[in-house]
């Protein structure tokens, strides 16, 4: 079973990469890397709230504005793929986050999730991946509800539609199914529900590539439902 | 036509003994909550219509088991729903099982894990564990935790979705996650009795199926945890308070309290088994807090139970209990028992500044009990107008009709002249 996992951090957790705290910062990161690594099958640091914009369709028309839609303490600095075989392994793996310690984490089952970036062409000169989020729209039920399929084959399209600059995706159960945890002194915390004060992740989401406004363009064709928003953080290439 | 032998209440008692048992051990097999829960659903419907004819099978738990088996394979064959190799998988180790299936007591606990995981809600671990492990029916559950049937059906739907959807695995956890999550278990059994010892709303103060059923669980628990010190502690604990339960109203309902009950109508067996429960949970070298919590408790407990009389009672061996008690937990509630203990140990007049001092915690401003508490030492010192001023404001909060009526029998008894 593939969850993924959202790490909500203080804004100011993740320093400016490159500086020496943002070094500091990475050991703890790469051990988990190691720990978790029969398990993560995707996953990117984000930077943080900053570069962040958010996509709207207004009755057909589409806005993009700089920075995230709701003012939040905690934004998304993170997030990985788990393929484990219960939630209790992803809350195992997951408590060993360094944001744990600090943040919180929400785990969401997935329904689907497609990686495809080693068959696309590679990022070009100027061009950035973005991790694509959906927010505020219904909450479906999921495989089996008539809308659920709708929707999904809707996503199919734009998937197919959007070719090489879309990267990766998945689709996530209803945010009743989630779990947020959090480590404090040692102690782990396991609370139900979404990641509480940061906007609840809806759908699902898409790892996107292109220029600036070329990703809000394809952005904007998610199909989102009435009242989505999409959300787009950029990533932060850690890889070189 | 014979007399049918077998009545529909015979089917039900059945049903609340071992249905929380079939189901187990048919969720274990399927690895599928909402396959076995059909398949037993409808084994009993099997019964209802079976028995009459037949009479009770003599290992009523087998038949129902071994039946709910069958249903489940059936299911499974005929919807093929996953055609794949983990269906085929279960369907293969599901036919491989014996021609009659015995419930394995082991799958009980198992269920409980999974009903009161930590990234369930803790109000839908308990209406789950009712359920599932306990056997009741929305209704009842509905009935015991005052809360509407529609909306427990509501979050017993969305808590098994989230057990299905989300990959809450049906497994005692391994050894090194016990510690963490034991505590959710015996918590949901703690919370169970006490819903059912001393009611949150209604005009019942004590619902007799809810502590009845947290007693067999905590039962359970002991024999399926062997030297755990908090499923002692809190087996322990809830025989002795569950000892007084039948003297704790009169005829017609209303409060008595522990200093006015007929000691001699205590059920003595459960005390006698509450203390040498105690005696081993207090054995153990090293605990949790949270153990420390119910084992400090049941000797609270444990202390009434042995005194012959109210007016003997050893108080300063309660202050003390609750002394360590305020150390491993933060309830302000704790704080008001050790100030009425110390009203007993010491005087009225040396527990009125403490108690009128935890006025200033916000935590207790919903509750009823602060004002109670500070109006009897009130009382207790003559200032009954002082007293009956705060019985009123203990009135305004008190929420089940038995705890209005004690209040009102106070102010009445109070001498305001």
């Amino acid at each position: 079973m593939r969850h993924l996992v959202l790490l909500y951090g203080d804004e100011t957790a993740l320093p400016p990469p490159g500086s020496d705290e943002f070094m500091a910062q990475l050991p703890g990161y790469m051990a988990f890397g190691e720990l978790a690594a029969g398990a993560i099958v995707g996953g990117d640091a984000l930077h943080l709230q900053a570069g962040t914009r958010t996509v709207r369709l207004d009755g057909g028309s589409v806005s993009v504005t700089n920075g995230p839609f709701a003012d939040t303490v905690e934004g998304l600095g993170g997030f990985y793929v788990l393929d484990v075989p219960t939630l209790d392994d992803a809350i195992e793996l997951a408590r060993h986050i360094p944001t744990a310690q600090r943040g919180a984490i929400e785990i969401r089952p997935l329904i689907e999730f497609f990686d495809r970036s080693a068959d696309v062409v590679p990022a070009a000169e100027g061009e950035t991946r973005f991790l694509a989020t959906i927010h505020g729209q219904a909450e479906l039920d999921g495989p089996g509800d008539p809308e659920w399929e709708a929707m999904g084959a809707a996503h199919g399209q734009f998937t197919d539609a959007a070719g090489d600059a879309v990267h990766a995706g998945g689709a996530v159960q209803p945010s009743s199914n989630a779990t947020t945890i959090r480590v404090r002194d040692g102690e782990l915390s396991v609370t139900d529900g979404p990641c509480a004060g940061v906007p609840t992740l809806t759908g699902g989401f898409y790892v996107l590539r292109g220029t600036e406004d070329g990703v809000a363009d394809v952005a904007a064709k998610i199909p989102v439902g009435d009242g989505g928003i999409v959300v787009l953080s950029p990533i932060l290439e850690l890889g070189g | 036509m014979a007399e049918p032998r077998v009545s529909g209440t015979l089917v039900e008692e059945v049903f609340r003994a071992e249905s929380g048992r079939a189901l187990a051990t048919i969720a274990r097999l399927v690895g599928d909550l909402g396959v076995a829960e059909d398949a037993v659903q409808e084994a009993f419907i099997a019964a209802l219509r079976r028995w009459p004819e037949t009479g009770v099978p003599d290992k009523p738990g087998a038949w129902i088991t071994t039946t709910a088996r069958n249903r489940a394979l059936d299911v499974l064959r005929r919807e093929n729903r996953r055609p794949d190799l983990e269906e085929s998988a279960v369907r293969e180790a599901l036919e491989a099982t014996p021609p009659i299936l015995h419930p394995v007591a082991d799958d009980q606990l198992r269920l409980m894990f999974t009903c009161c995981h930590p990234s369930l809600a803790a109000e839908a671990r308990v209406a789950l564990t009712l359920r599932l492990v306990g056997g009741l029916r929305v209704p009842e559950i509905a009935r015991a935790l005052l809360q509407g049937e529609e909306a427990v059906a509501k979050r017993l739907q969305r808590a098994k979705a989230k057990i299905r959807n989300a990959g809450i695995p049906l497994r005692v956890p391994p050894p090194e996650l016990l510690a963490e999550r034991v505590p959710s278990v015996l918590e949901c059994v703690y919370l169970t009795f006490t819903e059912g010892y001393a009611a949150t709303a209604g005009d019942e103060l004590i619902r007799h199926e809810l502590c009845d059923e947290a007693v067999r669980l905590a039962r359970l628990l002991v024999t399926l945890l062997p030297d755990d010190p908090g499923a002692e502690a809190l087996l322990a604990l809830l025989l002795l308070q569950d000892s007084r339960r039948a003297t704790r109203l009169d005829a017609d309902g209303e409060v008595v309290l522990l200093a006015d009950q007929d000691r001699g109508a205590w059920d003595h067996a459960r005390i006698e088994e509450g203390l040498e429960w105690l005696d081993r949970a207090g054995a153990h070298d090293a605990m949790s807090a949270g153990a420390a919590s119910y084992l400090l408790q049941a000797a609270i407990a444990a202390e009434h139970a042995r005194a012959p009389s109210w007016t003997t009672t050893d108080w300063p061996a309660i202050v003390s209990h609750y002394d360590q008690l305020a150390t491993l937990t933060r309830s302000p509630i704790v704080l008001v028992n050790r100030a009425v203990a110390i009203s007993f140990a010491d005087g009225p007049a040396v527990a009125l500044p403490l108690l009128d001092e935890l006025a200033g915690d916000d935590r207790l401003s919903g509750s009823h009990l602060l004002f109670l508490a500070r109006a009897d030492v009130r009382s207790r010192l003559g200032h009954p107008t002082e007293a009956a001023e705060l019985y009123r404001a203990a009135l305004d909060l008190a929420s089940t009709e038995p705890e209005r009526a004690l209040l009102r029998r106070r102010l009445a008894e109070l001498d305001v002249s």
